[in-house]
C-alpha cells in the first residue's frame, strides 16, 4: 500500500489527469487484494469444496435428463463454476465497507477528496472486484476446467457479449450493494438491513439455483427487479440459454438497471448527506 | 451436584445479561433475525422450488429430503446457539482484544463462560423455520411413528450437537496457536452441515465415505435416516451401524475438549 494518487503535473487540469485519481484508488483496491495471498488460497479451498458439493446436488437433480430448461449437465457444471469464480468479485455474500465508513465517520475524509464520492467508491471497488477475479475467480474457473471440463462461449461476438455481461454485473451489483449501505445514514442498525438484502440477493440473482429451474410465477416476479442482472445474465450468455437478439435484449436489460440504479445512488447519497451534516457526524 | 446446579444458575445467569443487552437493540435485533433467517430460507426455497420441475433428488422426495435437511439445520442452528462462543471469529476476537485474559481471571468456571459468552439470540426465528422444515420432512417421509423412530431421530440430533459443537471447540482452541482465523475449519463446520443436508449417496464414493467413517458427520443423520426410511446402508453395513451414529458426537466432543484444556493450558495471552 505505497501508491499514492500522483499529483497533476501541469497546471491545467486536464481531461486525464482527473482520471487519474480513480485509476490510482482502483489500483489500490487491487493491491490490497493480491497483498493477502494465504487468505486467498484458504478461500479457494473452501470454495472448490462448495463448489464439489453443489455440482452434485445439481447433478442428482438432473439424474438422467440430459436437459433441463435449456442447462445440460455440463452447463449447469460451468453455472456452478462461473458462480463460485465470481462469489467475491461481485461480493455475492455481503459488503458493509461504505457503511462503516458512514458510522465512523470517515466518509467526510472521503467528501475531501477531488472527486465525487460514488466515483471515488466505485473504483476502489473496481479495483478490488478485478483483484478477487484474478486471485480466485480464475483459479476457481481452471480447478473446475480440470475437474469437470466447462463449457466456454463459442465465438468472438458470444465472448464479447460475457465480457459486456461481467461489466455490467459488476456495476449493477456494486450500485446496488452501495444503496444498501447508503441506509447507515438513517439508521445505526444497517448491518442488519444489509444482511437481509444480501439473502434476497442471493437467490434473486441465481447464486443458489440458474434461475431457470424456477416456477414461472417466480421468474416473473423477478424479471421485475434488478437481482437477475447481477449474475443470472452473465451466466445465460456464457452457457449460451441466452443468445441472438435475445442476449442484446439481456444486455440492454442490464444497462437499463445499471443507469436506474446509478440514479437511485445519487438521489439517495445526496439525501444522505444532507442528513449527515445535521447530524454533524 | 450442588456443584452442577450452582453451575447452571451461573450460566443462566450470564445468558440472562447476553439476552438483556441484545435485546436493548430491538430494530437492529429484528433485523439481524430476519437476515439470518431469510439467508435459510432462500438456500432451502432454491432448493424446494426447483424440485417440482426435477421430479426428486436422486430418487428421494422432498418429504425425505427435508428429513435430511431439517435435522441438519435444526441440530447446527442449535449447535451454534449453545456453542457460539467456542466459533473461531468469536473466541479469536477474545483473545485478540485480550478479553480472553478477564475469563480466566474471574472467579467462575472458564469454559461455563466461553459458553455463555456470545449466546445469539437472533438465531432463535432460524430454530423455528429449521423445525418446521423438519416437522414437513418428519409427516411427508415413510416413517414408522413409534418410540424407536423418535428415540433414534432425538438420539441423532443429540449426536449432531454434539458432533458440531466439538468441531466448535477444536477450531477455537486452534485460535490459541494461530490468531488467524482457522478458515480450513470452515470447511468441515458449514461443509459438513451442508453435506449432510443432502442424501450422501449423490456425493462421489470418496467423499462419502471420508465423511462418514473418517469424520463421522454422515454418521450421525444420513445412516439413521436410511435405517428409519427403511433403506439399506451404504458399503454393506449391516442394519444396528445406524444405532452407532448417535454415538460418534460424542466420542468427538469429549474429544476436543480434551484438546481444549490443552489449549488453555498452552494460552498465554497475547499481550493486549
Amino acid at each position: 500500500m505505497t501508491t499514492m494518487p500522483a499529483p497533476p503535473t501541469g497546471g491545467h487540469v486536464s481531461r486525464l489527469s482527473r482520471l487519474a485519481l480513480p485509476w490510482a484508488v482502483a489500483r489500490l483496491g487491487f493491491r490490497r487484494q493480491v497483498a493477502y495471498p494465504q487468505a486467498a488460497l484458504w478461500g479457494l479451498i473452501t470454495n472448490s469444496f462448495f463448489g464439489l458439493l453443489r455440482v452434485a446436488v445439481l447433478l442428482a437433480l438432473f439424474g438422467t435428463r440430459p436437459q433441463v430448461a435449456g442447462y445440460t449437465p455440463q452447463d449447469a457444471i460451468t453455472y456452478t463454476g462461473l458462480t463460485q469464480a465470481f462469489i467475491m468479485a461481485f461480493s455475492l455474500f455481503g459488503w458493509f465497507d461504505f457503511m462503516r465508513a458512514v458510522h465512523r465517520g470517515e466518509v467526510t475524509a472521503d467528501l475531501l477528496r477531488p472527486a465525487s464520492l460514488l466515483g471515488f467508491w466505485a473504483a476502489q471497488d473496481a479495483g478490488r472486484a478485478l483483484g478477487q477475479l484474478v486471485l480466485r475467480g480464475l483459479p476457481m474457473l481452471l480447478i473446475f476446467q480440470v475437474i469437470w471440463g466447462l463449457n466456454w462461449p463459442p465465438g468472438p461476438l458470444a465472448w464479447a457479449q460475457v465480457v459486456l455481461s461481467v461489466l455490467l454485473a459488476w456495476a449493477c451489483g456494486f450500485l446496488f450493494r452501495f444503496l444498501v449501505n447508503c441506509a447507515a445514514f438513517w439508521s445505526p442498525d444497517a448491518v442488519g438491513f444489509g444482511r437481509f438484502a444480501w439473502a434476497v440477493l442471493g437467490l434473486g440473482c441465481g447464486f443458489l439455483m440458474p434461475l431457470a429451474f424456477f416456477p414461472e410465477g417466480f421468474r416473473a416476479v423477478l424479471a421485475w427487479t434488478p437481482f437477475p442482472a447481477m449474475l443470472n445474465t452473465t451466466v445465460e450468455l456464457w452457457v449460451g440459454v441466452t443468445t441472438g437478439g435475445a442476449a442484446w435484449a439481456a444486455l440492454g436489460t442490464q444497462l437499463g438497471w445499471t443507469v436506474a440504479l446509478l440514479l437511485a445512488c445519487r438521489v439517495t447519497l445526496r439525501a444522505g448527506l444532507r442528513r449527515l451534516e445535521v447530524a454533524g457526524g | 451436584m450442588a456443584d452442577l446446579r450452582r453451575h447452571l444458575t451461573l450460566y443462566l445467569r450470564l445468558l440472562g445479561a447476553q439476552i438483556r443487552s441484545q435485546g436493548a437493540h430491538r430494530t437492529s435485533f429484528l433485523l439481524d433475525a430476519l437476515g439470518s433467517l431469510l439467508i435459510t430460507a432462500a438456500e432451502f426455497a432454491a432448493l424446494a422450488l426447483v424440485l417440482p420441475r426435477f421430479g426428486g433428488l436422486g430418487g428421494w422426495t422432498l418429504g425425505e429430503i427435508c428429513l435430511l435437511y431439517g435435522l441438519a439445520e435444526l441440530a447446527f442452528v442449535l449447535m451454534d446457539i449453545l456453542f457460539g462462543g467456542f466459533d473461531a471469529p468469536n473466541l479469536s476476537a477474545h483473545v485478540r482484544s485480550g478479553s480472553f485474559s478477564t475469563f480466566l481471571l474471574r472467579p467462575a468456571p472458564l469454559t461455563l463462560q466461553v459458553f455463555a459468552s456470545d449466546f445469539a439470540l437472533r438465531r432463535l426465528p432460524r430454530v423455528l423455520l429449521a423445525a418446521a422444515i423438519a416437522g414437513y420432512g418428519l409427516t411427508h417421509a415413510p416413517l414408522a411413528p413409534g418410540p424407536e423412530t423418535a428415540a433414534l431421530l432425538t438420539a441423532a440430533m443429540l449426536g449432531m450437537i454434539c458432533f458440531f459443537g466439538g468441531l466448535f471447540v477444536i477450531g477455537g482452541t486452534l485460535t490459541f496457536w494461530t490468531v488467524d482465523s482457522v478458515e480450513a475449519m470452515n470447511v468441515l463446520t458449514y461443509g459438513g452441515r451442508t453435506l449432510i443436508s443432502y442424501p450422501m449417496d449423490i456425493y462421489s464414493a470418496w467423499l462419502r465415505r471420508t465423511f462418514t467413517y473418517l469424520i463421522p458427520a454422515g454418521f450421525l443423520s444420513y445412516l439413521p435416516a436410511l435405517h428409519l426410511l427403511g433403506r439399506p446402508l451404504p458399503d454393506g453395513l449391516p442394519g444396528w451401524a445406524a444405532l452407532l451414529g448417535p454415538l460418534a458426537g460424542p466420542l468427538v466432543l469429549a474429544g476436543a475438549f480434551a484438546f481444549w484444556r490443552v489449549g488453555v493450558r498452552h494460552y498465554q495471552g497475547t499481550g493486549t
